[in-house]
């Protein structure tokens, strides 16, 4: 897509957008910039004052790094399973008569609305009636019921995309369900499936009272974070704030940028 | 029949996964709502009472419901006029590499914990914050604002920061339903930006605006980290309220705020499906 | 992928780190490691088998821990703490104990003192057995009697930390601040806070209203339903006058209000005043002519740790807490202090890592504060007769 000529309204627009990016940013930002004080007061360094100090103790927080690496795996495993299923339920949702669809819709997306301090509380009694291990994955599944409204709904949005006549028209041509959906939908919903893989990832990686109740010996990142809040830290987390910011911001540039090149070369090809 | 039977299939494990993991939960924690506490023993008494529903209506935790789901729709109200620009431009405006370095900038910050980030806005927005001393040294103001924290403002903002990009991201997405022909047949017909904006792209934005408005109204529905760092003396939340009473473990009363928030906003979703037609928002708008 | 040992007692498995720092202890070096040596054959060179070592998976606030110097606790009792932080919210963590698997997860637990009383009537935690845990005799006398650690005579909180809190003040705000007037004071209107929960803050204003003759009030820890009333009617015309910039929770955010200046008294924790100096910020810890309020970190032993065969080692972890090198670390690390001497022993037995003088300024300072006024310290109660009464009426005020 090209850029469309921007009269006054673009211009508005391009100025509101900006004003949202100093908003979401403004706090990292912040907090990148305090992380280099080598002092206890989070406040700005002088310019001859930065310093690393908080990123070399960051390295020997051991208890916080063990967390960081809980919260990733579970993120990942989450974000991959809430994506699978949702995917699946929103393709049948999709091929459902219309009088089932309000009924599975409110039905997937209802645990939306459960208090999450309630809804870890009454998983981790079922988990413990039933007998079963905390681990990573009691974890997972809880954060799989909270992001799985989520993820249904980007995914229902993104197949509203589709249109029906486009999948007749395959099928007309002979194609099966399975190559339906691997020329025609998946392409299509691209974007939408890994929207929805980043939110689950977001929703589980930020996740602090579903957690709460469901992890078995390691603690996830959030549930560290709330414990240092409440009882005392050092500006390390403010170092580790700053390097995440850091990283995922590096991590997916690369990947849009990897992601352009193989586009290109596609392109090229074609 | 085929096709029946892979459609049953495509939603078994989200059938399985919601009967496991949210309804079987959910019909314990109605149970428990009515049985009864006895604070003698702190702990609750099977029964089928009706008590805790009557310290939910009859005190002033109703208010803390109310209140909470005013602010839920304020954000999401708010996200959404934010938002939607944001979008558009992403969407009509935007070369793609601007879109895309847009894009990563829409989602980079949220990889930092909302605890920390909440917790900075305490450091720009205070008395002797970020803010406040710029427009003191710019000579904008002689005394610091003290409503920029600890307010309602300052909530606002906490909670706009932290959901933003649930908002974005669908309506993005909706926005691919909008066939470049339309906009370029309506614009051919002489037709203004905004008018093509009101008839064309809004209507068919309507699924992303519903996904961006319910996602941004339920987490902050659920929050408490920032009215707890921003806001002013004491303020509640449903997610506070139910943290107090379990405090004091009074349990069959957490679950019946939690039962009457689920069945007021389940009930709300219903009725709005019908009111507005969400049944057919997510089918397609061509067939 | 989790790494938790289903037996919690286990033998230290000849994991590479221990190997080697043993090995390196005993001038062997790493020769043996890199020749792929057996097992059993490496013992053999090294000459002692791997010493038996328990696990305790010990949940407690974080302001407990004291890291490195666990390391002790290893060689003393032969005994190995997994440390996680319950988050120091006693909803969450009481609901977890009583309700969720708290007690399958871990051994011992470490609360503000006062949810014993239905910790026990749940059967979440187990009586201590105080002839197993020899240092008990030298706690200082009044922490023993601490009335909310026994449940049916019998001892469920061991006080691991003691403390009694005031205000923590800007001198050079508020000139000297000797009374919890100053936080009620209209002068001050808008700078003033207190703590988020009802625990604190309730029984802060009714020593408040008590000490000055402003109400009659029996016991400001246990509030008579028309006393609460009273109280909290004083509460919410405070806050609906904009008395208080705001209430807060948890440390980072009580620091980060006096160090912002953005309150210039505020009821509060002593460490917070220590941390504010460390940033450089001229900060005070009141003497309030009202008396303090007392509180405790109280140490519980879960009952599943008694299930699973761990109460032995549960008692010598007791009975080490007690025993002076924990109490030299922690106030050490944070401030705080375990009540009893040893811990004075402890630092000048350990002078290389304590400062005996220090430790002995530290302890003094706390047993003053709980002597200041006779008999006027008075505890903290996270259950009143009337907690419900008190849960609602903080509603109130939060909707005020």
């Amino acid at each position: 897509m090209t850029a469309v000529s921007r009269g006054w309204s673009g211009r508005l627009l391009l100025l509101m957008t900006w004003a949202v990016v100093l908003l979401i940013f403004l706090p990292p930002t912040y907090l990148l910039l305090i992380s280099l004080n080598p002092g206890l007061l989070p406040s700005l360094p002088a310019l001859s004052n930065v310093s690393l100090k908080w990123y070399v103790e960051l390295l020997s927080e051991t208890r916080m790094l063990d967390a960081l690496r809980a919260s990733v795996i579970i993120a990942l495993l989450t974000a991959v399973a809430t994506t699978a299923i949702a995917l699946l339920a929103a393709l049948a949702h999709r091929r459902m008569a219309m009088r089932w669809q309000g009924p599975f819709f409110a039905l997937v997306v209802f645990s939306i609305f459960v208090p999450g301090v309630i809804q870890g509380l009454a998983l981790s009694v079922i988990f413990r009636v039933l007998g079963i291990t905390y681990s990573h994955l009691t974890v997972v599944a809880g954060h799989l019921l909270w992001s799985l409204p989520f993820a249904f709904i980007v995914l229902l949005t993104s197949l509203s995309v589709l249109r029906h006549s486009l999948a007749e028209a395959a099928h007309d041509l002979g194609a099966g369900e399975w190559q339906v959906f691997r020329d025609i939908t998946f392409p299509i919903i691209r974007p939408g499936v890994a929207s929805a893989a980043l939110f689950a990832f977001l929703l589980s990686f930020n996740e602090f009272i579903r957690a709460f109740f469901l992890v078995g010996g390691q603690d996830t990142l959030p549930i560290y974070m709330f414990g240092v809040m409440n009882a005392g830290t050092s500006p390390t987390i403010y170092a580790l704030a700053g390097s995440i910011l850091l990283i995922s911001f590096i991590g997916f540039a690369l990947a849009l940028y990897g992601l352009g090149l193989v586009r290109a070369r596609r392109q090229l090809r074609v | 029949m085929i096709a029946r039977r892979t459609t049953a299939l495509l939603s078994l494990p989200v059938l399985l996964a919601v009967a496991g993991l949210a309804v079987l939960p959910l019909v314990m924690i109605v149970i428990w709502s009515f049985w009864r506490w006895d604070p003698s023993i702190y702990w609750m008494r099977p029964a089928f009472a009706l008590d805790a529903y009557g310290s939910v209506f009859g005190t002033d935790r109703f208010v803390v419901m109310v209140r909470t789901v005013r602010l839920a729709v304020v954000t999401a109200a708010l996200a959404l006029f934010l938002g939607y620009p944001v979008a558009l431009f992403m969407e009509r405006f935007a070369a793609s590499r601007q879109r895309n370095v847009l894009m990563l900038l829409f989602l980079v910050p949220f990889f930092t914990s909302y605890v920390v980030r909440t917790f900075a806005w305490r450091l720009i927005l205070g008395r002797t914050g970020l803010l406040n001393t710029l427009l003191i040294r710019l000579g904008v103001l002689s005394d610091p604002l003290e409503w920029l924290l600890f307010s309602e403002f300052s909530v606002q903002v906490g909670l706009l920061a932290s959901y933003l990009p649930f908002m974005i991201f669908p309506l993005l997405l909706s926005f691919g339903r909008i066939d470049r022909s339309f906009i370029e047949a309506s614009e051919d017909l002489g037709a203004s930006f905004s008018q093509t904006f009101r008839h064309v792209i809004l209507p068919l934005s309507a699924p992303g605006v519903f996904a961006g408005f319910l996602f941004v109204f339920v987490m902050a529905l659920g929050s408490s980290v920032e009215v707890q760092f921003l806001g002013g003396a004491a303020q509640s939340m449903i997610a506070i309220m139910i943290q107090d009473v379990m405090r004091v473990l009074n349990f069959p009363l957490a679950f019946a705020i939690s039962t009457s928030v689920i069945v007021l906003l389940v009930a709300l979703l219903i009725l709005g499906s019908r009111i507005l037609g969400l049944d057919r928002l997510f089918s397609s708008m061509a067939r | 992928m989790d790494q938790r040992d289903d037996n919690p007692v286990w033998f230290d498995h000849p994991s590479n780190i221990s190997r080697r720092e043993l090995l390196a202890r005993l001038g062997v070096g790493g020769v043996a490691l890199t020749l792929g040596l057996p097992t059993l054959a490496r013992q053999a060179i090294a000459g002692t088998a791997p010493k038996k070592m328990t696990t305790l998976r010990y949940w407690a606030s974080g302001t407990i821990t004291i890291e490195k110097f666990w390391k002790q606790l290893e060689e003393d009792e032969g005994i190995k703490i997994v440390f996680s932080d319950n988050g120091n919210d006693p909803g969450p963590v009481v609901s977890k104990m009583v309700f969720g698997n708290a007690n399958d997860l871990y051994d011992i637990g470490g609360l503000q003192g006062g949810a014993e009383r239905e910790l026990a009537a749940r059967n979440a935690i187990a009586p201590w057995d105080l002839a197993k845990i020899p240092n008990w005799k030298d706690v200082w006398s009044w922490a023993k009697d601490i009335p909310y650690t026994k449940v049916g005579g019998k001892q469920y909180g061991l006080p691991a930390v003691v403390n009694a809190d005031s205000m923590i003040y800007l001198p050079d705000k508020v000139g000297k601040v000797d009374s919890y007037a100053a936080v009620f004071d209209p002068k001050l209107k808008g700078k003033t806070g207190m703590e988020d929960a009802w625990i604190n803050s309730v029984i802060f204003t009714a020593i408040y209203l008590k000490e000055n003759n402003l109400q009659k009030i029996t016991n400001p820890g246990d509030l008579e339903k028309d006393e609460l009333q009273g109280v909290m009617e004083f509460l919410i015309k405070k806050k609906k006058e904009g008395q208080f910039r705001t209430f807060w929770n948890g440390w980072e955010q009580g620091v980060q209000l006096v160090t912002s200046q953005e309150v210039w008294v505020m009821t509060g924790w002593e460490p917070i005043v220590f941390a504010a100096r460390r940033a450089g910020v001229k900060a005070a810890y009141a003497v309030p002519k009202e008396g303090y309020e007392g509180w405790s970190n109280d140490v519980l032993l879960h009952s599943g740790a008694v299930k699973r065969g761990l109460s032995d080692a549960a008692h010598r972890l007791a009975n080490w807490i007690l025993g002076g090198y924990y109490g030299a670390a922690l106030s050490k690390l944070r401030g705080y202090v375990v009540p009893t001497d040893h811990s004075v022993a402890a630092a000048r037995k350990f002078s290389k890592d304590f400062d005996a003088k220090f430790q002995a300024e530290t302890n003094q300072h706390v047993k003053t504060k709980f002597f200041s006024r006779k008999g006027a310290t008075y505890w903290q109660n996270v259950r009143p007769r009337n907690f419900q009464q008190y849960e609602e009426w903080w509603q109130r005020l939060r909707n005020a």
